[in-house]
């Protein structure tokens, strides 16, 4: 166990590594940031200063070794355009990102799951006809048509709810289903085939012959053996929602890492871009070790060596 | 375990209905505060280090300048009670006796200095450097006489003095420049309470203000960058005044319920360039000319912006800037005129060109391209419009690359003939694309010189040069468009300001 950990970590350390010098080229190659960061009056010597002043005049290897040896000490240097530490800003937007990812999330699993289990008992029964066109329908519907259409009914018309920003559980509804559709619809369907695969095995029928209840065979022998696929699309989609939902957090103004980001992409803001993707990289690999990790609480024959 | 996950949903349902009401009650109690919705936050509250106009409106109700511009454009006294020209170089400002900065320190002539000075140092790294960077020297003879000394004879007014904000020298001094971008000590009418970034800043009314009391005490700013959630948002009463709204919504906030549309004339004009200075037909002036008489800008304006915009067909400027020339020829929808002059420079048969255009930049950026280009089909030009998101796009412009003929925007809040000819219409400028070694002289001579008749006289010839020389498709002004709670009393500028000071409530 301690040894395949010490692996996994060093494995992390390693994507972690790429993927800081992934961004750090692919930012360097798309554009000049004091076009973008220096008003359009500017003439070619305030240009030239601007570069100066934040090093970009130097050759790029010069400028990734710098960076490197900062960035593994957390410092990742001060935003272009807010004169803040750009990790700090990252770190600073994650609590709102985190609300709304675990919000989502855990309205899929609550309802997705149920919906999944009834849908595969009740198979070619309207039920699961029912549950089918919403997975159908959530996975299919783009987010910001539902953001959209959830502003316009609930907020304009109905008059129900906030639309913009945070603030108490009134403001979080509307962006956490907008969210949670799709991870909804995704998971109820796998939830759904994933039943209907255990239940075609013999371990299932045996169990129903030896005259358990249906409801105990369900939940604790199909549901046991059919999570681990679940486990790991939550894990995943996890990660997807902690990296910044960015779409619904443009239509609801919700003040999350998706939204810097944009907004760091569109200055050239480099500092605060790399800041966001190292971070989220690492919520990524360090997720995926979870996940990975769980699957021994669900399945006993899982074990790590 | 059912009956768990029942109670568990009845229990949220309930959470829900409890705050909802909650809210409602707490938008109904919200009278004295104004909400306030761009569609982005501001990137920090020092004055010194950034020039965007989104950023600029948030600290601008905290900070006040030696001078500012009413809503004409016309320069009023703020903490500098008058100003004058004593010599070639230097410009003398009297500024205002008995201004405290919202910590109780008194504002005088060390803070004027210490402000200048910060923006012009290199390793401050601020965006305004440009703007003081004709500034060689400032005097403090006394507390209240601040001396701009020029580094050459000049007629503008150093420094932007309306733009640059002054701040605190001894707080500055005492926090250092990181604290600056979260705890803003200013002289202006608004204090900040509390900051949550990307969600909402709240700013409260500054009771120890020079300027006498303000109509709204609370203002906050909730930044909502989509376009159609601001305009929900205005309908539903959460935010108070909006901006950019969307030409395609415009009646809908006109009409609505609870809202009204705020209209101001921007000083902000739309033109496409043709790239001169690489090899093409766009070289030709005929050629230039031509196009200008193939564009149909009135109905452009009509269709595509909904009415929102005012044709400007006799060179770069706006009417109310200095050095407007109102005796201009101006340029008309003439299509048999532009066959002639196509023929005049050699186009006799169908010709391709590419029409380079921003997407989402300016407001129906792309969609007047695309009108541009149809137009130009009915005298036989076949443009096909390339867009590009902006970043690439404007890059692409600072280099000179997009040929022969790019969309552009140019919005000039120095309401001075010298802000939009100087960087667009000389040789060298980064993003210019035409120019003469004459006009390059003249703009340059302009720009010094003392004697408004003469300063006038020679922005007029400059004028003509550039409207015969067509280095532009001349297009129009943009009309800005904001949405208005009936509750709220306010005229918006043509400058894209937000003066909080000037807003109350409607009787």
């Amino acid at each position: 166990m301690v040894a395949y950990l010490v692996r996994r970590l060093f494995g992390a350390v390693v994507v972690l590594a790429g993927v800081t010098v992934a961004v750090f080229l692919i930012l360097h190659l798309s554009g000049d940031p004091a076009l973008i960061m220096l008003p359009p009056e500017a003439s070619k010597q305030d240009i030239v200063n601007f570069d100066h002043e934040y090093g970009f005049d130097r050759p790029v290897l010069v400028q990734f070794g710098d960076f490197a040896w900062h960035a593994v000490r957390g410092d990742f240097g001060n935003s272009i355009r807010h004169g803040d530490p750009a990790m700090g800003l990252a770190l600073e937007r994650l609590p709102a990102t985190a609300e709304l990812a675990f919000s989502a999330l855990l309205l899929a699993v609550l309802v997705a799951i149920p919906a999944g289990v009834i849908a595969s008992v009740k198979r070619e029964t309207t039920v699961d006809y029912v549950v089918r066109a919403i997975s159908l329908v959530g996975q299919a519907a783009p987010v910001y048509w539902l953001g959209i259409m959830f502003i316009l009914i609930f907020g304009v018309s109905l008059g129900w709810l906030p639309i913009a920003g945070m603030g108490g559980i009134s403001h979080l509804i509307l962006p956490m289903v907008t969210l949670g559709a799709f991870t909804t619809a995704k998971l109820m369907r796998i939830t759904r085939s994933g039943m209907l695969d255990v239940m075609r095995s013999d371990y299932v029928r045996t169990a129903l012959a030896k005259g358990l209840s249906s409801l105990n065979v369900t939940v604790r022998h199909t549901l046991r053996n059919a999570i681990l696929p679940i486990v790991t699309v939550i894990g995943l989609e996890l990660g997807t929602l902690l990296s910044g939902a960015v779409i619904t957090e443009t239509i609801f103004s919700w003040p999350g890492i998706g939204r810097l980001a944009v907004q760091a992409i569109y200055d050239r803001d480099y500092p605060v871009v790399e800041a966001v993707v190292v971070l989220t990289a690492a919520i990524f690999v360090g997720l995926n070790l979870i996940v990975d990790l769980t699957y021994a609480v669900f399945d006993p024959r899982v074990t790590y060596k | 375990m059912r009956r768990r996950v029942l109670t568990f949903l009845l229990a949220i349902m309930f959470i829900g209905g409890v705050s909802l009401g909650a809210v409602r009650l707490a938008t109904a109690q919200s009278n004295d505060v104004l909400t306030i919705s761009q569609g982005a936050d501001t990137d920090t509250l020092s004055p010194l280090t950034t020039a965007v106009t989104p950023s600029s409106n948030v600290f601008n109700q905290i900070f006040d300048g030696l001078c500012a511009h009413d809503p004409n454009g016309k320069l009023v006294p703020a903490l500098a009670t008058s100003w004058k020209q004593i010599s070639a170089t230097k410009w003398q400002f009297n500024l205002r006796h008995g201004v405290k900065f919202s910590n109780g320190d008194p504002f005088t002539s060390a803070d004027v200095k210490f402000t200048v000075e910060k923006v012009q140092d290199p390793a401050f790294k601020s965006q305004k450097a440009d703007r003081v960077s004709m500034i060689a020297q400032v005097l403090t003879p006394n507390p209240y006489t601040v001396i701009y000394v020029t580094k050459k004879p000049s007629a503008l007014m150093p420094g932007r003095p309306y733009d640059l904000r002054i701040v605190d020298a001894k707080y500055w001094q005492a926090h250092g420049d990181a604290y600056e971008v979260d705890h803003p000590m200013g002289t202006g009418p608004y204090m900040l309470k509390e900051w949550k970034k990307d969600d909402h800043l709240t700013m409260v009314a500054n009771p120890n203000y020079w300027g006498g009391n303000v109509a709204i005490k609370t203002i906050v700013w909730r930044p909502i960058p989509e376009s159609a959630s601001r305009v929900a948002a205005l309908q539903t009463g959460e935010t108070d005044i909006i901006t950019n709204v969307p030409p395609q919504n415009a009646d809908q906030v006109a009409n609505g319920k609870l809202t009204k549309l705020g209209t101001a004339k921007s000083d902000r004009v739309l033109f496409i360039a043709f790239n001169t200075q690489k090899p093409g037909i766009q070289d030709n002036v005929a050629f230039r000319q031509a196009i200008n008489y193939a564009v149909n800008v009135p109905a452009i304006v009509k269709t595509v912006l909904g009415g929102h915009g005012f044709p400007l067909r006799n060179g770069p400027l706006p009417p109310n800037f200095v050095g407007y020339d109102p005796k201009l020829p101006s340029y008309h929808y003439d299509p048999e005129k532009a066959k002639d002059l196509l023929k005049q420079a050699g186009v006799n048969g169908p010709l391709n060109v590419v029409l380079n255009s921003p997407s989402g930049r300016y407001n129906m950026d792309k969609e007047v391209a695309q009108a541009v280009a149809g137009q130009l089909q009915v005298v036989g030009i076949n443009a096909t419009v390339q867009t590009q998101e902006w970043t690439n796009y404007v890059g692409q412009v600072s280099h000179k690359a997009l040929t022969p003929m790019y969309e552009l925007g140019w919005g000039n809040d120095t309401f001075d003939a010298d802000g939009t000819l100087t960087p667009l219409f000389t040789t060298d400028y980064p993003i210019s694309t035409w120019g003469t070694p004459e006009t390059d002289k003249e703009i340059a001579d302009a720009r010094y010189e003392l004697d408004p008749k003469k300063r006038a006289a020679d922005y007029a010839k400059i004028q003509e040069t550039i409207f015969q020389q067509a280095p532009w498709l001349f297009l129009f002004e943009y009309e800005d468009l904001y949405g208005i709670n009936k509750r709220v009393a306010w005229q918006p500028r043509s400058d894209e300001l937000i003066v909080c000071k000037d807003i109350s409530w409607a009787k």
